[in-house]
């Protein structure tokens, strides 16, 4: 079945498999044959991280790689629909590879069982397309997004807490990027809880955005912020603009003019 | 009391009767430009002034609530039914948070105070 993956047709059984997919005029055969050669990665695999890379994996896409540390642990339940309790104490990647492969063996799936740090983010996200926002800090994330800035991938940044969440896919040169908005140390990380069906709100929606940009199609958040509130049922989406002394992307790409104010 | 609002970076501040004038001065961007929506002319300026009726940071953040509402801006740092900050935002008066004042909300927003709005993003995954 991994022989199938270097070859860019679909074989009969993975026609079956995504035919409610590629009947869908604006997706197509095509674009499941470009799902079919993507490589994403996803780091983290919590609560946002195994909602993406289970429906990532549904939906055929050729390579999928997740990043953690972690271990199953009995209160990620809640939210972490890839472990159960006989999963409690061992490592999430490992666990996370063993169900995703059974749903769909026709993709690879990398399990990677390390702790993000700036010596390794640059060798772990170097071949990705899309990389996928499922971890629980920022200055993870801050260190993501300056990798895929260097290397001008698509980061789509999620997080939760309590009822709500938000999202927003950065396109390195195009959007603003986290750094655009916060610094190292720049907001407190507070554990506030979360209902365990919010992440899956926010992560589909992550999963939607990395598919827009794996078949070519202009994702929907870049440059925009959605924001969900599970507490009236709100979506609130908002314009970003890049702020023209980034640290991370005003230097890596040079900006036309806007309308800042002259200080 | 007059409020004249300045939209930074991520971040909303507010000058309670300033006595000098107010500027955009080493504020010279906004990521999040919806902050401007009640007030489209300000994008020209910079800066906002409104007079609120009330005199505590709670009638401010109200006042302050109604006017984005009357924009269609989802912009409530503070529940317009429990009139209570949303754990959306964080609040501080001259550096301090709200929650360690003595008073809280109710705090009179006499003298040179600067009151920051800060929009929490989300960050547990």
């Amino acid at each position: 079945m991994v022989e199938s993956l270097r070859k860019k047709v679909l074989s009969p059984s993975e026609q079956a498999r995504y035919h409610r997919q590629w009947i869908i005029p604006e997706f197509g055969k095509e674009a499941q044959k470009r799902l079919k050669s993507s490589h994403v990665i996803i780091v983290g695999l919590g609560g946002l991280g195994c909602c993406s890379a289970l429906y990532l994996t549904a939906a055929g896409v050729g390579q999928i790689s997740m990043v953690d540390f972690d271990v199953v642990q009995r209160s990620d339940l809640n939210r972490q629909i890839l472990y159960s309790e006989e999963d409690i104490g061992k490592k999430k990647v490992f666990i996370a590879h063993q169900k995703l492969s059974k749903l769909n063996p026709y993709i690879r799936i990398i399990p990677i069982p390390h702790r993000i740090t700036q010596k390794n983010i640059m060798r772990i996200i170097d071949q990705a397309q899309v990389v996928i926002d499922g971890l629980d800090n920022l200055n993870t994330r801050l260190l993501v997004n300056s990798a895929c800035v260097s290397y001008q991938i698509p980061f789509i940044y999620g997080g939760v807490s309590r009822l709500r969440g938000m999202l927003t896919t950065i396109i390195p040169g195009k959007t603003p990027c986290l750094a655009c908005l916060f610094t190292k140390g720049g907001q407190k990380n507070r554990r506030l809880g979360v209902l365990g069906v919010i992440p899956g709100v926010i992560a589909n929606l992550q999963s939607l955005e990395a598919i827009k940009c794996l078949i070519g199609e202009s994702p929907s958040l870049a440059g925009k912020l959605l924001r969900f509130n599970g507490n009236d049922m709100k979506f609130q989406i908002n314009d970003l603009k890049r702020n023209e002394r980034c640290k991370v992307c005003s230097l890596k790409f040079s900006l036309s003019p806007n309308k800042a104010f002259k200080a | 009391m007059r409020a004249v609002i300045i939209p930074g970076l991520v971040e909303m501040r507010i000058k309670v009767n300033p006595s000098t004038e107010v500027t955009r001065q080493g504020l010279p961007y906004i990521v999040m430009p919806w902050m401007f929506a009640p007030w489209p002319e300000a994008k020209e300026k910079g800066v906002i002034e409104i007079e609120i009726k009330g005199e505590t940071l709670r009638e401010l953040l109200v006042e302050l609530s109604d006017w984005y509402k009357k924009a269609n801006v989802d912009f409530e740092p503070i529940n317009p039914k429990t009139r209570e900050v949303d754990f959306d935002y964080d609040i501080t008066v001259n550096g301090k948070n709200y929650i360690g004042l003595s008073k809280g909300l109710d705090t009179k927003l006499r003298g040179k105070k600067e009151i920051v709005i800060k929009m929490n993003w989300r960050w547990d995954g």
